[in-house]
């Protein structure tokens, strides 16, 4: 919304400050009143500025849509409003009758599941994102595109792969582990996940619904936010056709600086030479050195490496794997309105990446109906119908980590199908060069439609039937060949999979509105019922022994290991009921009231559990609408308030039954318990959402900002929780105990210039929350996460603590690296078998006894950010434009993984350059451990040495573009001509050791240098 | 006209209404739920089935050899025992066995969740309405899994929860004292003994025999402190086993470890497994040499070294050993030839310097030779074999004043079997020995007998031997010089004790931090 209110108002500033720098001696001799009234419904329109063409005058129209003012003779009045064209009218003495045409109807109007209501009546906390900025960033992926750019809302780019998905969080953790994630409508259609195989092209806005008034429309399913997101319709008028296409190169932001041959050879003999001289203290170590230098028949090297080392080669694996990211994508749109309200919108889109790392890449191509007829004049039906197709191609999940990490002492190869550290084949270590020739491929078909009928009963009663499917296949295949060391290790001859899953879900929903106007009381109601049924299904084929791999995956019965064979498939449904009712009451445009109430059953319980009530209220209070407030510089003026229960019953499902499988074995099938214990008292989750906010516009609306205070307290928190195997079962889920979660928000717009040809707009974000576990079962004050390769170690993160934040690092504490004064010391504690010399890492004895155990292990921090957001800056100058796009996050932190394992410090194992400044006896002032070799001290992974910050700042996107107007675009009958070359990624400051502080180290992230083009005619 | 409309949906949404209570209900399809599985007896009998695999499955590779290291007769690799300080707690009984050690907390907790199952098994068959005759047979093998995995845990963790659905409320999840522990274990026993065939077709379910042999050890084997060891009552077990005739000793030695010629007359229960996955065991993969592995992944005596022989397991008594000349049992336990289709192995230095060392050959499983990886071994593995419930009784009628009958018993069947069926004059034992020196050899005769079956470490801690012993014959024990007499049990996980209300910090076993 504030884009549009921005975008509405840098029109009329410009106006303003074009003609303040002419001359304005005029005489004002005229009385001009009038009334605006909307196009569409014919209801009056409030809050219209009507300024004075070339001049700074201006009023707003009030709760009747009246205006008065006073003009010079011959002026023109411009009447500016958000969701209406910009018209220009003369001024005359007779009261002006104005009658404003929405710009876009779909801009004022929104579907929610099953009704269309007005973007005004969401009342509570919502965060826009309109077209153009949408437009700003080139992606072929939704939430990458509102990145940074709402308060509140957290998008990761966790997933770096060609297609990945990204994360999205609105306003943190509510719940813990079930739908922690917000739902997304499309069109109204409910979807889950695969947000990824919608083009942003095709999206006229985004809103995010963030607290529970405003989700309460999806109540069951909405408790952690709803990104709402409206496809594209015609505007009325001539029909319009658009072509977007961008094309970019990618490439990693960052490399990660390994040791090279020698470094690594330097580093092991120091490892070995450490090691020998702990157990034989006063013996030779330069002797010993020499010793594993011998190629005759080293401890430390094998014969191969000590070849290299000795050649001065050094090998990066790494390198052999990568490629150039090329990508593009294209869409083009034909759209047409007519002046009943029927229109037509349909596009077409094509995308293909390659990914950074060979083999790898992602197409998409799919197209979008939009339709909506006036069949009568009192009914009218629309839909909104998208298909799309994706097809990937996979690289095996483990090349990249085991070709960075590869043994640079190795020469590339790829006959080897392992590698190999000190001569030793590692059967874990396929070698990645072979690897690539696994076929691993994917495709999917989604058809995601949503249809309706409405009827206009008498003016202001609507009933309203929608129903909407989304049907998705998906299949994955992979063959891996018969003579690579994933076949020879587990005897497979050539293995081939294939997985097949389907799913159908519909939603039907049926409504009655009702708004009227009586005076200055506006009232509207909505009752709606819907049914949800979601079901899914899957096969999955294993064969092994393939003659020749010449079929690769595509002909299963040519496998002839028919003992090996693996069938598995699965059919589950579950189905959702909900009863709504709403009413909006709002005097004068100024006190506003929503009273919702949901009634929603869910097949996820069990029967006397099933049903939950969920009921908010929203009021909010317009004071620049006030009297008193006319003519002070506060345009806007705003406060709100909401308070209300969402739902949440994103669990699997049947979590209320104890269950078993019948797992095959030795030729017969036998029935086991699964691992989940039922819980019949299984309930609903049930969060008690409080939010304030404030809007707030002064100069003419130059600066506009808006504030949010939230409060959740979640109880009945739904969580799996690990139980003692004594009770025969390893996990419960669990209405658990109780979160708290509070936190604000802030945007900011301001137009710092604006004039005819330069207007700089700088906007910014900030949100900031803050979670505690206020209560969990029992007496108990702690949950515990299991894992690890035995599955029974506690982790460091995903455990729970009461008082602590839900996203705690649970871990012993680095207190420093040892020094030889500190010996004495060390000596007096107890490490439990290991032990501790100069140059290595010391736990901290947090509670002083002496004794380093369970007791010492601590929450450490928290990948919690203590506040995150982005800000922009949007500078034009005549047709040229510089946009830049931050995104910040500060205070969070992360378990650098891949870090702790470059530090181990024996020269075994792919090392950091950081062990260069590695501890030595003569280099004591430093913090990295000393090289050593085999075990019995503490490792980095042991404590929170490698808890690392997190923050980072990143321009996400700089785009210089040039918007073509004129005699040109008239000549070439073009309505809009824009170029622009875009730089995504370009830069990142963090003091993460990783790849990259979002993305993660399992990919490397990538920035990507675009040019494009937008054409309309 | 209009108005017409509005009736549509209004009676539409009244229909709805009603029938959306039956919208939100949902089935399973492709699973049952507790309650529908033991509510048939056909169903009842596919979740036995499901125990037997599953305590099969806890003898499937690494998992399988936890208990038999730290032992005098095995220990494990040098290599793992350089690369995994946490494991090698287990062979070095230092800081690193302590509640945290996941090797252990793996044990415990795979068994605990059978002898749940098994459990909630006996409970459904107690109360199900049923005359089938399967149903006591089912009860019969749902009560000896019980007991089996029961005996087990208690032997190595001392007081356990006894987990008895109709006890629940009384004994709760708390330890129970070690006669509370072993009535249960041997009530079980009995209700097996009472219901159990004397043969089944299937070879994976147990019989009459196993459930005597079983509760004849644990009258053995149980503590003194659990009230129960009683070996007048083991002996009248094995003798009913002995009497009955029906087990035999096959004549040759080297026949019990041929994957051709499983279940045998000498087998009272043994582990059925084969080469297909699920159900291999890769017990291969954790027995054989790296330098066999390096040399050839398809060596069906490669391995990873695991465990290895200590030298005491491995030397001849001439060199301060446990084997005599002429036992043909040496050669077929232990590897000591590692050439392979004539090549020889070079020891790689950079490995941990014992992958050539003697290896254990039990498990090698020859029908993978060449054509599938070790990964894939699959040979079936002893539970209860007759030569150990020879032995065993051999030991009870020492133990009730019948050495002589006791020397006889051993003389004329396991000794006369390991010498190919003439014992000579040297290595017959004389019936004349005390009962004291009776248990020094019975000792070592399970060894050379029974070495890496799984069952030394109970022999060590029921004969109070277990810490004089490792100490002197596992070389990671002697090197660390940190076993005591609190290692004689094993520490409760900190698993457990974090997460069962009934058992806190205060009732770990003494010696053990909760680390």
């Amino acid at each position: 919304m504030q884009k549009l209110i921005q975008k509405a108002f840098r029109a009329f500033c410009v106006v303003l400050l074009a003609v303040c720098m002419s001359s304005y001696a005029y005489a004002q001799n005229l009385n001009v009143t009038g009334q605006v009234t909307g196009k569409d419904d014919g209801l009056t329109v409030p809050g219209v500025t009507v300024s004075v063409k070339g001049t700074t005058q201006g009023v707003i129209t009030d709760a009747n849509g009246k205006f008065s003012l006073s003009v010079t003779d011959g002026a023109t009045l411009v009447f500016t409003a958000v969701g209406y064209d910009r018209l220009e009218a003369q001024a005359t003495t007779s009261p002006m009758k104005i009658v404003l045409t929405s710009s876009n109807s779909n801009l004022t109007e929104v579907t929610v599941v099953g009704v269309t209501i007005k973007k005004r009546d969401l009342t509570g906390s919502v965060g826009s994102v309109s077209e153009k900025v949408i437009k700003e960033r080139p992606t072929t992926n939704v939430n990458q595109a509102i990145q940074g750019r709402v308060s509140g809302v957290l998008v990761q780019n966790n997933d770096p792969r060609p297609g990945g998905a990204s994360a999205i969080k609105i306003r943190g953790n509510n719940s813990i582990q079930f739908g922690a994630n917000p739902i997304y409508v499309v069109d109204g259609l409910v979807i889950d996940g695969n947000f990824n195989t919608i083009n942003p092209d095709d999206i006229a806005s985004i809103d995010i619904l963030k607290d529970a008034s405003a989700t309460a429309l999806y109540g069951s399913r909405g408790a952690n936010g709803v990104v709402l997101v409206t496809t594209k319709k015609a505007r009325k008028g001539e029909g319009k056709i658009e072509y977007n296409a961008w094309a970019g190169v990618q490439s990693f932001t960052k490399n990660i600086p390994y040791l090279n041959a020698q470094q690594i050879v330097d580093l092991r003999l120091d490892a070995y030479a450490n090691r020998y001289m702990d157990q034989n203290p006063g013996a030779d170590r330069n002797t010993y050195i020499q010793s594993l230098l011998n190629p005759a028949g080293s401890a430390a090297f094998g014969a191969d490496e000590l070849r290299v080392y000795n050649a001065g080669e050094s090998y990066n694996w790494l390198n052999e794997i990568r490629q150039k990211g090329v990508q593009q994508n294209h869409t083009v749109s034909f759209s047409k309105g007519s002046d009943d309200g029927s229109s037509v919108y349909v596009s077409f889109n094509y995308t293909d990446q390659k990914g950074l790392l060979k083999t790898s890449n992602y197409k998409r191509f799919g197209g979008q109906v939009n339709l909506d007829q006036k069949i009568k004049p009192w009914l009218k039906i629309g839909t909104n119908t998208n298909f799309t197709r994706t097809e990937e191609r996979y690289i095996d999940g483990g090349v990249f980590n085991i070709a960075a990490n590869a043994n640079p002492l190795l020469p590339i190869n790829n006959t080897d199908p392992y590698l190999s550290w000190k001569g030793i084949t590692s059967t874990d270590l396929y070698n990645p060069l072979r690897s690539l020739s696994i076929d691993g491929q994917g495709n999917q078909n989604r058809l995601l439609t949503t249809n309706y009928i409405v009827a206009t009963i008498i003016p202001g009663l609507n009933v309203r039937s929608g129903f909407s499917v989304e049907a998705r296949n998906q299949n994955y295949y992979n063959y891996i060949p018969r003579d690579l060391g994933q076949s020879l290790r587990n005897s497979t001859e050539g293995s081939a999979t294939h997985k097949k899953e389907d799913w159908l879900n519909w939603q039907w929903d049926n409504s009655i509105s009702y708004e009227k106007t009586y005076g200055k009381h506006n009232i509207s109601g909505l009752l709606s019922f819907g049914l949800t049924k979601n079901n899914y299904d899957y096969t999955q084929v294993d064969a092994q022994g393939f003659a020749i791999d010449d079929f690769s995956f595509r002909n299963l019965g040519a496998g002839y290991k028919k003992d090996r064979f693996n069938l598995a498939s699965d059919f589950n449904t579950y189905t959702l009921t909900s009863y709504v009712a709403r009413f909006n009451y709002n005097y004068d445009n100024k006190y506003f009231a929503t009273l919702t109430s949901r009634y929603d059953g869910s097949s996820r319980f069990d029967t006397g559990q099933k049903w939950g009530i969920f009921p908010s209220l929203a009021l909010a209070y317009n004071i620049a609408r006030e009297d008193f407030m006319q003519g002070s510089m506060l345009s806007t003026l705003k406060l709100r308030a909401g308070y209300g229960i969402a739902g949440n019953q994103n669990i699997p499902n049947f979590g209320y039954a104890s269950l078993t499988n019948a797992v095959y074995s030795s030729g017969s099938v036998y029935i086991v318990l699964a691992d989940q214990m039922g819980n019949p008292n299984l309930r609903w989750e049930k969060q008690k959402q409080l939010n304030v906010g404030l809007d707030l516009g002064i100069l003419q609306n130059k600066i506009t900002l808006s504030a949010d205070y939230f409060i959740i307290h979640n109880d009945d928190l739904l969580m799996p929780r690990s139980l003692a195997s004594t009770t025969g079962f390893t996990t419960v889920i669990e209405n658990v105990g109780s979160l708290l979660n509070k936190g604000v928000e802030v945007n900011i717009n301001a137009q710092v210039i604006s004039n005819k040809d330069l207007q700089w707009n700088v906007s910014a974000n900030l949100s900031s929350y803050r979670n505690r576990i206020t209560k969990l079962y029992g007496n108990t004050d702690a949950i515990y996460r299991y894992g690890g390769f035995t599955g029974v170690e506690i982790q460091r993160e995903g455990n729970l603590f009461l008082g602590k934040s839900l996203n705690s690092i649970y871990t012993y504490k680095f207190e420093k690296i040892a020094q030889q004064s500190d010996m004495d010391r060390v000596s007096q504690i107890d490490y439990n078998g290991r032990t501790i010399r100069p140059g290595d890492i010391i736990p901290a004895d947090i509670n002083g006894d002496k004794k380093i155990d369970d007791a010492d292990r601590i929450v450490v921090g928290n990948t919690d950010p203590k506040f995150y957001g982005g800000f922009a800056s949007d500078l034009t100058y005549k047709g040229f434009g510089l946009n830049a796009v931050f995104n910040y996050n500060v205070g969070g932190k992360r378990i650098n993984y891949l870090y702790e394992g470059l530090l181990g410090g024996t020269g075994e194992y792919a090392a950091h350059t950081d062990e260069l400044n590695r501890w030595t006896p003569t280099n004591t002032n430093t913090n990295i451990p000393r090289a050593y070799q085999g075990a019995g001290r503490y490792g980095a992974g042991e404590t929170d040495y490698a808890v690392q910050s997190a923050a980072y700042l990143r321009l996400s996107a700089l785009t210089l573009s040039y918007n073509f107007t004129g005699d040109f675009m008239k000549k070439a009958k073009l309505s809009t001509l824009r170029v622009y070359l875009t730089g995504s990624n370009v830069f990142t400051s963090t003091p993460y050791k990783g790849y990259d502080p979002e993305g993660g180290d399992s990919y490397p992230t990538a920035k990507m240098f675009v040019a494009g083009v937008n054409v309309a005619f | 006209m209009k108005k017409r409309y509005i009736l549509i949906p209004v009676a539409l949404l009244m229909a709805l209404t009603t029938s959306c209570k039956k919208f939100i209900e949902q089935e399973p399809q492709t699973s049952l739920s507790e309650e529908q599985v033991f509510s048939s007896i056909k169903n009842t009998d596919l979740f036995v089935l499901g125990l037997y695999t599953r305590w099969r499955d806890t003898k499937k590779d690494r998992a399988g050899f936890i208990f038999s290291l730290g032992s005098d007769e095995s220990q494990q690799g040098a290599y793992q025992v350089l690369t995994d300080d946490r494991q090698a707690g287990i062979d070095r009984y230092n800081g690193f066995l302590t509640a945290s050690n996941t090797a252990l907390t793996q044990q415990w907790d795979t068994r605990f969740k059978i002898i749940y199952a098994a459990a909630a098994a006996i409970n459904g068959l107690n109360t199900i309405n049923s005359d089938d005759p399967l149903k006591n047979v089912l009860l019969g093998e749902a009560s000896f899994i019980h007991a089996a995995l029961e005996f087990e845990m208690t032997q190595y963790w001392g007081e356990i929860p006894v987990l008895d659905k109709a006890k629940q409320a009384e004994y709760g999840y708390r330890r129970q004292p070690l006669p509370v522990v072993y009535a249960s274990i041997i009530a079980d026993l009995e209700t097996a003994v009472k219901n159990l065939p004397e043969t089944q077709s299937e070879k994976r379910r147990v019989t009459k025999g196993a459930a005597i042999a079983l509760l004849g050890k644990v009258y053995l084997y149980a503590p003194e402190a659990s009230g129960v060891r009683d070996y007048a009552k083991a002996r009248d077990q094995f003798k009913t086993l002995v009497d009955g005739g029906r087990y035999q000793l096959v004549a040759n030695y080297n026949d019990l470890w041929d994957p051709q010629k499983p279940n045998s007359s000498e087998s009272i229960y043994e582990f059925q497994f084969n080469n297909t996955q699920p159900d291999n065991n890769q017990t291969q993969w954790q027995m054989g040499s790296r330098s066999l592995a390096e040399l050839d992944q398809y060596c069906y005596f490669g391995g990873y070294d695991l465990m290895v022989p200590t030298i005491y397991a491995y030397s001849d008594a001439a060199d301060g050993g446990v084997w005599e000349t002429g036992d043909q049992r040496k050669e077929a336990s232990i590897r000591y030839d590692f050439t392979y289709k004539g090549k020889t192995p070079t020891l790689n230095p950079s490995f941990g310097g014992d992958e050539l060392d003697p290896h254990v050959k039990k498990y090698e499983d020859v029908r993978t030779d060449g054509k599938l990886t070790f990964w894939l071994s699959g040979k079936n593995i002893f539970y209860l074999r007759y030569s150990d419930i020879l032995l065993c009784y051999a030991e009870t009628l020492n133990e009730t004043g019948a050495t002589a009958q006791a020397v006889q018993l051993v003389n004329s069947t396991v000794r006369k079997r390991a010498w190919g069926g003439t014992l000579p004059a040297a290595a017959t034992w004389d019936a004349g020995m005390s009962p004291a020196d009776f248990r020094t050899h019975i000792l070592d005769e399970r060894m050379r007998e029974l070495c890496f079956e799984g069952w030394r470490r109970m022999d060590l801690i029921r004969s109070g031997k277990l810490v004089d012993l490792v100490k002197q014959r596992n070389k990671w024990t002697k090197q660390s010089n940190t076993i005591q007499p609190f290692h004689n049990r094993y520490p409760i996980p900190l698993l457990e004790i974090k997460q069962n209300e009934d058992i806190s910090e205060s009732d770990q076993n003494p010696g053990y931090s909760n680390n």
